[in-house]
């Protein structure tokens, strides 16, 4: 497909067009590497800078990512508990702070500048491929729950509380990577391309609310994907057994 | 603009690319997600927990010690308080003691001296009576020798 160009102007649109490179034979989104690779970086930095001269104290770098993990481990606590919420914080944790640096980057940082042979460089959020690799991750994140908690008897939580659940829950499998990545996925392109279009019909200062409203709606949706990673891990942790203690 | 835009994403999935492209961009994003996970959770979870369970527990150590010394300091208090309580009323005791004595000293004097002046009085009547019937007694003697010396002195004119 062809970039679309409003004569006079100099921004272009480009809609699923990708940076192909070729492994072998297979195929991979080459932009969609090259901004998680710096999203990545920016998170390894971060980190480094916060714990790398522990206090008892916290100042500066320390302290902004101590108050990051706790309000990470807020969320994941709430949900899990006391006794199961270590085990799952890095998973969640990770996952919120890669979208939200993903998201975030994409607005802020000006990838356009960058000028690459063929796609561009955006939100790594915005390929369909790394919101499918994150809901199916926690898709697996959550039968490992269940699966480790409650061996095979994790799969009678599906006829739970009556057998006619079943074909949902089966369902529900099914429903809830393809909600997950197709939420963020839409988001974050749907959120770019308003972006985008606004810029091709006025260059300044209009877009502006847009793109705060971008930041916004970005942060929102990392939150919101963290959040239904918990609560799906939380549901496949959950007891059903109240009933069987009680024979 | 929009019909552009639709018209475009349905283009590009004719083509090579478009929007919803899956390959091994997948599989692979999340191997790399997986990799991000294990070192941050090697370079910031666990570290950063662990801090914040260190201060926890220092906080938490501080926190009984502080709330110890309190109790202590409590009972030391009320301890003082409690003794200043009993030498007061010790004092008020020895107070009410020493006033009793000294009352009962007081009035055992004062009973004493009353005797003593009523004793002085009485003699002092005693000597008083005596003296007044000596003097009626002497005046009666003379009464006597007085009546005579008129008696002559009016008949020996005579």
């Amino acid at each position: 497909m062809h970039p679309l160009l409003l004569p006079g102007t100099l921004a272009s649109l480009e809609v699923g067009k990708h940076l192909y490179w070729h492994l072998g034979n297979l195929k991979i989104h080459g932009q969609v590497f090259i901004t998680s690779w710096v999203v990545i970086g920016i998170l390894l930095v971060a980190a480094l800078l916060g714990t790398r001269n522990p206090q008892r104290i916290p100042k500066g770098w320390q302290n902004f990512m101590e108050y990051v993990l706790e309000f990470l481990r807020q969320l994941v606590r709430g949900q899990l508990g006391e006794k199961e919420y270590r085990a799952w914080l890095p998973f969640v944790g990770t996952l919120f702070l890669f979208i939200f640096a993903c998201n975030w980057s994409g607005i802020l940082v000006p990838w356009k500048l960058i000028e690459l042979p063929e796609g561009e460089l955006a939100a790594s959020t915005n390929d369909i491929n790394t919101t499918a690799a994150l809901a199916l991750l926690t898709s697996l994140a959550y039968f490992y729950a269940g699966l480790s908690r409650k061996g095979l008897g994790y799969f009678s939580g599906y006829l739970y509380p009556t057998p006619i659940m079943l074909p949902f829950k089966i369902i529900e499998d099914f429903t809830k990577p393809l909600s997950l990545s197709f939420r963020l996925f839409g988001n974050i392109l749907a959120d770019e391309l308003v972006v985008g279009v606004l810029v091709l019909l006025v260059p300044l200062f209009v877009p502006l609310p847009l793109m705060i409203l971008g930041l916004f709606l970005s942060a929102i949706q990392a939150l919101i994907f963290a959040t239904l990673a918990t609560t799906y891990i939380a549901e496949a942790l959950e007891d059903h057994g109240h009933e069987e203690a009680h024979n | 603009m929009t019909p552009w835009l639709f018209l475009a994403a349905a283009e590009a999935v004719e083509a090579e690319g478009g929007l919803f492209d899956l390959d091994a961009t997948l599989p692979l994003m999340a191997l790399q997600f997986l990799l991000l996970m294990v070192v941050l959770n090697a370079l910031l979870y666990k570290p950063l927990l662990q801090v914040l369970d260190e201060r926890d527990a220092y906080v938490r150590g501080n926190l009984s010690r502080a709330k110890e010394a309190q109790t202590q300091a409590d009972a030391a208090a009320s301890q003082y308080e409690e003794s200043l309580i009993q030498a007061r009323r010790a004092s008020q005791q020895q107070l009410a003691a020493v006033l009793e004595t000294t009352q009962k000293e007081a009035s055992n004097r004062l009973a004493a001296a009353q005797q003593q002046v009523q004793a002085q009085l009485d003699s002092a009547r005693q000597d008083l009576e005596r003296q007044k019937q000596a003097a009626l007694e002497q005046l009666a003697q003379q009464v006597g020798t007085l009546s005579d010396s008129i008696l002559h002195k009016l008949l020996g004119s005579l």
